[in-house]
């Protein structure tokens, strides 16, 4: 019983410059085929531009193919950014009628769900609030309760899974695997890894708009994380790689000093860079990069020049260590690098290319990172001084 | 055009080709369209809920704006300048016109930009895209019902007999709804690649409210002019509202005849465009 078809499915998108150049034209998909039985989970990875949201605006019906057919047996229903639908002046009780008619749910069925949906957002005191007074985490659960409780025939899931805290995400799982369960059909189009090759039992990697790959969900992330790790991140222009100072490996340990390759928003990390030094080398500066999986964006890079004290190492072999108590990057691949630089003259004496890390959702993000802070509740007193 | 949707047995099945302009698909979108009454329906009732809880006037505005504007003509073509209307007191003949225009050019304003507002959803949910601009007609049709409150107490203020033409108003807005819709319609997909209707709005309303008899008699209209004049649907609903509700006579057949035909003409029309544009909205929002 086939659920959903895919056949020969393009998607061009046009450029039109305003002044008039040649109009570029960019193939986000090519050429995509692919079937789908009842009841089968089917994950889509690949990097940025490989064309998953495009796949994904297709399937939801957003857009429309330039060439091909997609053939969808049952009702679909997309989960992508949920909350988005709400409108801050109406109460929580008013938003779910609302999205959930959004979403294609019929009043009487709203209506019957209504109680398990509060229920599963943990907000019944709070329903007939507007929700412009929910906390963030309120919102979001509030938002993936109204869809979770949609019960189509074929599932499509998103990034929508990156939000909320570590608490949210088992619950959200559990009811993806719920859905399972009773036989729901499920497309997770994703970045998390971790979470693709725990629910599907497919997988196909999108590369360029093209189906590169697919196969089982452990032989297909593997591949994926062994092609971006080789082909990695290049060491910058002007790098003289080897000469006196030499990066043998770098290692992610976790608090506990483990070898670990994932680790949550808001976890202990340490990356330890192992050098061999053939002479002793003077005034060095050693950095750790966090970049995105395809080498193109930096997340963050840390620097003895800027936090450490002079660095001197002597001749013979050692490990530099990059320990922080609570990593804020957001949930996501990043691969992490290290270099060793001098300090005088700025080259970079040596660099390596080291694993990839997989970050899961821990502490809540809202925006693009995790501050690691405290809230404190004040007397009275102390009202005064906050004031300018 | 996305979504081809039969509804078999237990499963709708849904298949998603690249646009065409074809009858055939423009048969399917119109099947389709039954599904989404609730979804019409919720939307329609929050637009009106969120115009009157915003404001502290609430539903006075829809009484407010007609009834403003027929002041503004009352005073400045009673006594600054006569304007002919028909011997009939230039207040209401002038309230009579400016209740469905006013209803007419609400529903176009905000019709109009209806897809670009409300690009979060359109680029998140599938829906068919028409019922954004139709849930703003169904507001606008709401807000007449309210101002028409007034238009009654005015009929027993000039002591007009109520008759049973009065029936007529009813065809005539259900042919107001009908054109505002196609209308806006042809508006939506222009504005998704062209912003500007935004702004040639008010202008083009305004133009278009001097082209139809709301602040005069059609009778004014020399005959010359009168058959390039009838080609504006607009002509042939104002005068038939107005004939219905203080004449109390059936509509001028020839104006009401060419208002029917230029919006069955429309229609069609507008909806395949939309329809065609509505597949590649979302690469434009």
């Amino acid at each position: 019983m086939i659920d959903l078809s895919c056949r020969g499915v393009s998607k061009r998108y046009r450029m039109r410059s305003r002044t008039r150049g040649p109009r570029r034209e960019f193939w986000a998909l090519r050429d995509v085929s692919f079937d789908m039985q009842r009841g089968e989970a089917l994950g889509v990875i690949g990097p940025n531009g490989s064309g998953k949201s495009t796949l994904l605006k297709l399937l939801a019906q957003i857009t429309a193919p330039t060439t091909g057919e997609i053939v969808i047996d049952g009702r679909l229903s997309a989960l992508i950014e949920v909350g988005s639908g709400f409108h801050p002046e109406l109460t929580g009780r008013e938003n779910v009628y609302l999205s959930g008619a959004i979403l294609g749910m019929s009043r009487r069925e709203i209506a019957a769900k209504f109680d398990r949906i509060v229920e599963f957002a943990g907000v019944a005191p709070f329903i007939d609030e507007p929700v412009k007074w929910y906390s963030s985490g309120m919102y979001v659960r509030l938002g993936f309760a109204i869809a979770a409780h949609l019960d189509p025939d074929i599932l499509l899931i998103d990034e929508v899974l990156a939000v909320g805290d570590a608490a949210f995400q088992e619950q959200c799982l559990e009811r993806i695997r719920e859905l399972r369960r009773s036989g729901t059909t499920a497309v997770f189009i994703s970045h998390d890894l971790t979470a693709v090759e725990q629910l599907c039992d497919r997988v196909f990697l999108l590369e360029h708009g093209r189906v590169a790959l697919h196969g089982r969900p452990d032989t297909v992330v593997r591949e994926y994380r062994r092609r971006f790790v080789a082909h990695g991140v290049s060491a910058p222009p002007g790098a003289h790689v080897g000469a006196d100072v030499s990066l043998d490996a770098v290692s992610l340990l976790d608090g506990a000093g483990e070898r670990i390759a994932s680790i949550r928003t808001g976890d202990p990390l340490t990356v330890r860079v192992a050098y061999t030094a053939p002479s002793s080398a003077a005034d060095v500066v050693v950095e750790a990069f966090f970049y995105s999986l395809d080498g193109r964006v930096l997340f963050c890079q840390h620097t003895t020049a800027l936090d450490g004290d002079r660095l001197d190492l002597p001749a013979g072999r050692g490990a530099i260590e990059f320990a922080c108590i609570e990593m804020p990057l957001q949930p996501g691949e990043y691969v992490v690098c290290g270099s060793v630089r001098d300090a005088a003259t700025q080259h970079v004496v040596s660099w390596l290319s080291g694993p990839t890390l997989s970050v899961r959702p821990g502490r809540m993000v809202r925006g693009h990172f995790y501050v690691p802070h405290t809230w404190r509740h004040l007397a009275a007193g102390a009202h005064d001084l906050a004031l300018p | 055009m996305p979504g081809d949707a039969a509804p078999a047995a237990a499963r709708p099945v849904t298949i998603i080709r690249p646009p065409s302009l074809s009858a055939a698909r423009l048969w399917h979108a119109l099947r389709q369209l039954p599904r989404y009454t609730d979804l019409t329906l919720v939307l329609t009732a929050h637009r009106i809920r969120v115009r009157y809880k915003q404001s502290a006037l609430g539903p006075l505005w829809a009484v407010l704006q007609p009834l403003a504007m027929m002041i503004i003509f009352a005073t400045v073509f009673s006594t600054i300048s006569r304007m002919p209307s028909n011997g009939r007191p230039y207040a209401l003949f002038a309230y009579c016109g400016l209740l469905p225009w006013t209803a007419f050019s609400a529903a176009l304003g905000s019709a109009a930009t209806s897809l670009v507002s409300h690009s979060a959803l359109v680029t998140r949910v599938y829906f068919p895209r028409e019922i954004l601009p139709l849930t703003y007609v169904l507001a606008a049709l709401f807000d007449l019902a309210v101002a028409s409150s007034v238009l009654a107490l005015m009929l027993a203020w000039y002591a007009v007999p109520i008759t049973p033409a009065l029936l007529w108003t009813l065809p005539v807005l259900l042919l107001l709804a009908v054109l505002a819709l196609a209308v806006s319609l042809v508006l939506c997909a222009v504005n998704v690649r062209f912003r500007d209707i935004s702004v040639a709005m008010p202008v083009l309303l305004q133009f278009w409210m001097f082209a139809s008899p709301v602040i005069y008699p059609l009778e004014a209209v020399p005959h010359a002019w009168r058959s390039w004049y009838l080609l504006n649907p607009m002509v042939g609903i104002v005068d038939s509202f107005r004939r219905a509700v203080i004449e109390g006579t059936a509509p001028d057949s020839a104006a009401l005849t060419a208002s029917v035909l230029t919006t069955a003409a429309l229609l069609p029309v507008a909806y395949l465009w939309f329809k065609h544009v509505e597949a590649t909205m979302a690469d434009l929002l």
